[in-house]
């Protein structure tokens, strides 16, 4: 006994350091279940429209914060399945600088257009008009759901959740009968080696946790002057600071897999997320005082920590350098 | 009072003071921004041979350059969102003018002189509305704001003179942001890029749109050849496996349009930083830092690859291609290479 615990700690003292992540661990335990589980809590939400499509019915708010919540924590692995046919797009049209979303739902429902009625006709209207933020406008914005005519107002919200759920289908579909093969199985056209994997997952990683710091919480910080509370995400249904947190926790699942467990990352994303649990303030109203601002700030500056964190001490392992030109975008 | 576009053509009619010409620096071929060792930016004169002639200080990161066509002036643009760009005596490094970007406008940190260098054009955002707009500066007195007019689209990015000197042509990337989101791209799935065709006082002469399965293909970079073929790079905003070219070479007027197939989002990391056009007309490069290659064509024919990485700024020789690299390095495509220590910014600009 004593021999092999001996054994043992030999083995955990040689050098691992430029282990590989495991892809398929990635693949299975993160991707696969993440993408599966939005399917299944779309499909609820749809069922739920089609057996009660009042706006404020408990039921169907419920289902709405369930699948949204799911989307969230996927919402960083933007590539393959969910890319396809702008499917992820049609999920999630957010931001919406000009305020494509309610003009696009407005135009439909003044004009009563029966594209509402087939699921297929569905699926060719404008992405600003489906998807998660716009069942929100549909559900919780009363110039939507105190609007005139109930009856189209009800076959809209059962349209919009019902090509929610295709399309999360889709994606998970995508992903299980075909793209996962791609990322476990590399040596095709899509991933030559199991390094673009792992880049791929680097990539997504890093956008993820961008798109939290500069437009969940830079979009409605604005200016110092001039700051924007009313373009916080999701605020009509209360999820803005939700959002963050779960993409936080989404994001982290997949950083320490990635980084083979580095706890140096696990403490960045402890404390930024630690750092959003003190906000207590889950549509930003704050960012309109310069103190409540600071605070949304020190957030957002935790969350470009961990970024630089995993620039530094996961990327170069992965052979991704940070170029001044690679890395500058424009 | 004149209206705009009379005052604009008075403005190219007028005359030219005689300035320092580019040879009192030493007669660089090249402008680039850099970086330097200690942090501090930087806009380098280059010789032909990739020797430094000048080197002048810059208050913040630059992207790419102007070098005025006939004195000795160059403008550095600060990289975007940007709102100054500084126009600098390269005799003396002193500054001589500072454009500042009217309120609610930023640079892209492009723009390009009139043939005459009486004008310079600047590439612009008016973030409110997203829309691109062109700065009209007269050289001539102080490098004054005279006017802008429309880019004929968002987000325009790279601006070319055509080689008739009367038309400009303008890479609307169709991307929008905000300066308060930094470069957060607010319009992914509705973006629309274009390549736009103006005239000096803002008439819109001709677009290209590209096909619909390259909605989220973003032109942003141009070279225009003797003949008036123009190079355009893009920049893919989709997924990285997508089979699509980021290159293009268009004919204005008779709308011929060719796409290098090989310059493919795959082959690059769905990324083109810079491209350049040969002084025969017909040959191209144009370079990936992502992919860390630079590639050449004979029009829109595959002859040639060089990995080095970082690489960006391209520029045309009388033999051929010169690049740049993020690790300082000034190398002519057919061998010879300079080091500096100065991590060379995105663009290599011709004088």
């Amino acid at each position: 006994m004593r021999y092999i615990f001996l054994a043992t700690l030999v083995f955990a003292a040689s050098p691992l350091a430029a282990e590989d992540p495991d892809i398929g661990a990635i693949v299975e335990r993160h991707v696969l279940p993440g993408y599966a589980t939005l399917a299944a809590e779309s499909a609820n939400l749809a069922d739920s429209a089609e057996a009660d499509c009042t706006a404020g019915n408990p039921t169907l708010t419920d289902a709405y914060h369930s699948a949204f919540d799911d989307w969230i924590s996927v919402s960083h692995l933007r590539f393959g399945p969910s890319e396809r046919d702008d499917r992820a797009f049609a999920l999630a049209f957010w931001p919406d600088p000009r305020g494509s979303t309610p003009k696009a739902l407005m135009g439909l429902i003044r004009d009563e257009d029966p594209v509402v009625l087939n699921p297929s006709d569905f699926a060719t209207v404008s992405v600003a008009a489906r998807g998660f933020y716009a069942l929100e406008f549909l559900l919780f914005d009363p110039q939507f759901s105190d609007a005139g005519n109930p009856p189209y107002l009800c076959n809209l919200i059962k349209a919009v959740t019902a090509d929610i759920a295709a399309n999360a289908e889709a994606i998970s579909d995508g992903w299980q009968t075909e793209y996962a093969a791609l990322m476990l199985n590399p040596g095709n056209d899509t991933y030559r080696t199991q390094t673009e994997a792992a880049q791929q997952f680097f990539t997504a990683l890093s956008t993820g946790l961008e798109f939290t710091s500069q437009t969940r919480l830079a979009r409605p910080m604005g200016s110092f002057d001039r700051p924007r509370p009313n373009r916080a995400e999701a605020r009509r249904s209360e999820r803005s600071l939700r959002h963050v947190s779960l993409s936080l926790e989404g994001t982290r699942a997949l950083a320490m897999m990635i980084s083979n467990g580095n706890p140096e990352v696990g403490t960045a994303f402890e404390a930024a997320l630690q750092r959003a649990a003190d906000l207590d303030d889950p549509v930003f109203a704050g960012v309109a005082e310069p103190r409540g601002r600071f605070r949304v700030e020190a957030l957002q500056q935790s969350i470009d920590g961990i970024r630089d964190l995993l620039a530094l001490e996961v990327g170069p392992d992965l052979g991704i350098a940070a170029g001044f030109n690679s890395l500058d975008g424009d | 009072m004149p209206n705009r576009r009379s005052f604009i053509a008075g403005m190219l009619a007028a005359g030219l003071v005689p300035k320092p010409t580019w040879a009192d620096v030493g007669s660089p071929a090249f402008l680039s921004a850099g970086m330097k060792q200690d942090g501090a930016y930087v806009l380098c004169g280059l010789s032909a041979e990739g020797q430094i002639t000048f080197e002048l200080k810059l208050p913040a990161r630059g992207h790419a350059a102007a070098g005025h066509p006939k004195v000795a002036q160059a403008v550095a643009f600060a990289r975007r969102p940007g709102t100054y760009a500084i126009v600098l005596d390269c005799v003396s490094g002193r500054q001589i003018a500072r454009l500042s970007a009217p309120p609610g406008r930023h640079f892209y940190g492009h723009g390009v002189f009139s043939a005459d260098g009486d004008l310079l054009f600047t590439t612009e955002n008016e973030f409110e509305a997203a829309r691109g707009r062109i700065g009209v500066w007269n050289a001539q007195n102080d490098y004054e704001r005279i006017g802008e007019f429309s880019s004929g689209g968002i987000g325009p990015h790279d601006i070319k003179l055509m080689p008739d000197e009367r038309s400009l042509v303008v890479a609307n990337g169709g991307i929008e942001t905000h300066p308060e989101t930094g470069r957060t791209k607010l319009n992914l799935p509705t973006m629309q890029s274009n390549l736009s065709y103006v005239s000096l006082d803002g008439e819109l002469l001709e677009q290209l749109r590209l096909d619909r399965d390259q909605q989220k293909n973003s032109i942003r970079h141009l070279a225009v050849s003797g003949q008036g073929a123009v190079a355009f790079a893009m920049q893919w905003q989709g997924d990285l496996a997508a089979d699509l070219p980021l290159l293009g070479l268009h004919q204005a007027r008779s709308g011929h349009l060719e796409l290098a197939e090989q310059a493919s989002v795959r082959r690059l990391n769905g990324y083109l930083g810079s491209v350049a056009v040969a002084k025969d007309g017909l040959h191209v490069a144009a370079t990936s830092p992502r992919a860390g290659v630079v590639q050449n064509f004979a029009g829109v024919a595959l002859v040639g690859e060089t990995s080095l990485t970082d690489v960006c700024g391209v520029a045309a020789t009388n033999a051929g291609f010169i690049v740049t690299s993020g690790q300082g390095l000034v190398r002519h495509l057919s061998g010879q290479t300079k080091s500096h220590n100065i991590a060379w910014d995105n663009h290599l600009i011709a004088i």
